[in-house]
């Protein structure tokens, strides 16, 4: 400790020697690290995995049952009710649910302003496939309709201004629905179960009803619908149910290697058996990505965020070879104090230790001027990027890499002027 | 305790090579006060170097203490110039925002010293020197003699058995030469053996013994003129007085 002291208070008198190019290579730097780290920032949590012990567990399948030839090399992104039923049909998935959302307006009784809300129509399963929090009350024994909802936590104190709600009714389009769970405030980041509408970087649902009672009440998808024949789907709890409206997103959880190539056997037979009954003249093209995969498979990750990546990424390489520049005339000016400390006994290897503290010097320094910088790179990402400001917060791992990242680049910067100073010759730099 | 044989160093460019050592024998022995003399250029320096181990060699060897340095990793050699050697350079070479104690105690940091140890040595340095009550100070703030006073002392601290010293009073008016010459016979007296690298022949006379470096050779027998800058070896000088 005493030593280490000693390196540290060396290095300070060093930057005291020459306080403005140390100063300069320290802005450099934290320039070149806030703005990466800015944009590392939505990069991270854009493709973090939000359920990394089951992300590669759970599947998205995707069959070609159109009733008419279709192109392109990937098949519809949603399914109709009466293909998910097929689906559903197979004993061979731990757990399976189709899923839309909507738009809805909620209210306590008719006295009362409605509220606008995002819908998420779903089945039982979904709320252990996706490992959604409960606070209160428990989710529907089935998924036959009921006037039951399970709502958010946010949305139960904006309503009732407390949480446990659980029994209490509320109106949906003036219809009475019963609480039967509350959610905690949980968000999905990002939202996977919707990357096929690309609409996986948006807030969480605070409502979520049955399916079959979304389809009573006639609730079209508010992100993706496709009607592939003539039938008028107004009266979508009935037509709906029966024609070539695609609506549904329909995720099943696939445990084992077993069970996903016996899925996707399952796939391949219903495929063939619904060509042969003329229910669809295209030819098969099943496919079965998993969550993990998802957004790449749709395409869905942000082109902008992308760019802004590459483009600070270059920006701090070129803030990190002026700052070597920098680091490197400013060892070479102390070459002589390198020299004279060799001279004396010190071996190169004590002088590299006197380089670590220095590295961890400017990586502290780094830190904490970047971090500034780096919030205020995200807020002008979020002015750029409204959508986005989800993926804006940090969090431990992340400011953990800030500070790796800061070590790297600072040992970058410090490490090769510092063998250059160490290996100079000794006899000349200590006669001049 | 010091034995060079056929030492050799060239110094290459991409140019031109020169052969700074050619083959210098030499063997100093415990508690001697040697002075390095020769014209400028001549290589006693880049020997001195050679001896402190600033500068490596190309041929011969170098043994200390009967033990051969060829071949010795930086560990060692930062070891052996950190436990056995002292040096003063001309320029005194204090570093300028260290206070003197800091400078002095500067080696004993490298040897993993305990604090109390290196104050005790520092202090003990300082005595000698006779400048105990400016250990706060800064170089700045001492005049030339001091300074090389305070490279004394830090080369001192160690307790080295070797002192090289290249030309340490090159800097100084003769006052403060007088003054770190005596400085350095009161060291030697005390056991330490000196390598001194100096123009003057007056401080060379006060060594226990002279040796004279012409053109990277030694010249034992030569007779050096530092006011001519030249030299004539005892066989020149014969055939002079015969002519």
């Amino acid at each position: 400790m005493e030593q280490f002291l000693y390196y540290l208070k060396a290095s300070l008198i060093s930057i005291r020697r020459a306080p403005l190019p140390y100063l300069i290579t320290v802005l450099i730097l934290s320039l070149g690290l806030g703005m990466f780290f800015a944009n590392a920032t939505f990069y991270y949590q854009l493709n973090r995995d939000p359920l990394p012990h089951k992300s590669a567990q759970l599947f998205f399948p995707q069959m070609n049952l159109v009733p008419f030839v279709a192109g392109g090399s990937k098949p519809i992104q949603v399914l109709s009710y009466s293909n998910v039923q097929k689906l559903a049909a197979s004993s061979i998935p731990t757990a399976q649910a189709a899923m839309y959302s909507t738009d809805s307006y909620v209210r306590l009784d008719a006295s009362q302003p409605a509220l606008p809300v995002k819908l998420r129509a779903t089945q039982r399963d979904f709320f252990s496939m996706f490992d959604v929090p409960l606070l209160h009350g428990a989710i529907w024994p089935d998924n036959s309709a009921r006037d039951e909802v399970v709502i958010g936590q946010l949305l139960a104190e904006k309503l009732f201004g407390h949480s446990d709600v659980v029994g209490k009714t509320l109106l949906i389009d003036d219809r009475i629905f019963t609480i039967s769970a509350v959610v905690v405030r949980w968000q999905m980041l990002p939202r996977l179960y919707d990357a096929n509408n690309r609409n996986h970087t948006s807030e969480t649902e605070q409502l979520f009803m049955p399916l079959e009672t979304a389809y009573d009440m006639n609730y079209m998808s508010a992100t993706m619908s496709r009607t592939l024949d003539d039938t008028d789907y107004r009266q979508l709890s009935t037509q709906g149910r029966t024609g070539a409206l695609h609506q549904l997103q329909f995720w099943v959880q696939l445990d084992t290697p077993a069970q996903q190539q016996a899925y996707r056997d399952f796939m391949l037979q219903l495929a063939q058996s619904e060509k042969a009954a003329g229910r669809h003249p295209s030819a098969v093209n099943n496919q079965l990505p998993a969550m993990r995969d998802i957004v790449q498979y749709f395409a869905a990750d942000s082109g902008d965020i992308k760019a802004y990546a590459l483009v600070t990424l270059l920006f701090l390489l070129v803030c990190l070879f002026n700052a070597s520049h920098l680091s490197l005339n400013r060892y070479l000016s102390n070459q002589y104090e390198f020299s004279l400390r060799r001279a004396l006994g010190a071996s190169r290897w004590q002088l590299q230790q006197q380089m670590w503290v220095d590295v961890l010097l400017l990586t502290a320094i780094t830190v904490l001027l970047s971090l500034p910088i780096a919030l205020a790179g995200i807020s002008l990402m979020n002015y750029l990027w409204p959508d986005h400001v989800l993926f804006s917060q940090w969090d431990l791992s992340l400011l953990l890499t800030l500070v790796l990242l800061a070590l790297g680049c600072s040992y970058v910067v410090t490490l090769y002027p510092a063998i250059r100073a160490s290996f100079g010759g000794l006899n000349q730099q200590l006669k001049e | 305790m010091l034995e060079l044989s056929n030492i050799t160093k060239i110094f290459r460019t991409e140019l031109i090579e020169t052969h700074a050592l050619r083959g210098i024998n030499l063997t100093v022995n415990e508690g001697e006060f040697v002075a390095l003399t020769g014209p400028s250029g001549s290589g006693k320096s880049t020997l001195l170097n050679v001896l402190g181990t600033l500068e490596s060699f190309d041929g011969g060897d170098y043994k200390l203490d009967g033990t051969s340095i060829k071949g010795w990793s930086d560990r060692q050699l930062s070891n052996l110039r950190n436990e056995k050697i002292g040096f003063i350079f001309q320029g005194f070479n204090l570093i300028k925002d260290y206070s003197l104690f800091d400078n002095i105690e500067l080696p004993l940091r490298y040897r993993g010293m305990a604090a109390s140890e290196r104050k005790r040595r520092v202090d003990q340095a300082l005595e000698l020197v006779g400048l105990a009550a400016r250990k706060d100070y800064h170089p700045s703030q001492l005049s030339g003699g001091q300074q090389q006073r305070v490279a004394i002392a830090r080369a001192i601290a160690g307790q080295p058995r070797i002192l090289l010293a290249d030309e340490p009073t090159g800097n100084l008016d003769s006052l403060m030469a007088r003054q770190v010459m005596e400085l350095l016979e009161q060291i030697n007296a005390q056991g330490c053996t000196i390598l001194m690298v100096t123009h003057d022949p007056d401080q060379a006379r006060r060594a226990s013994r002279q040796v004279q470096i012409v053109d990277g050779l030694l010249n034992d027998a030569a007779l050096y003129d530092p006011l001519q800058q030249s030299v004539r070896t005892n066989t020149q000088s014969q055939q002079a007085d015969v002519a």
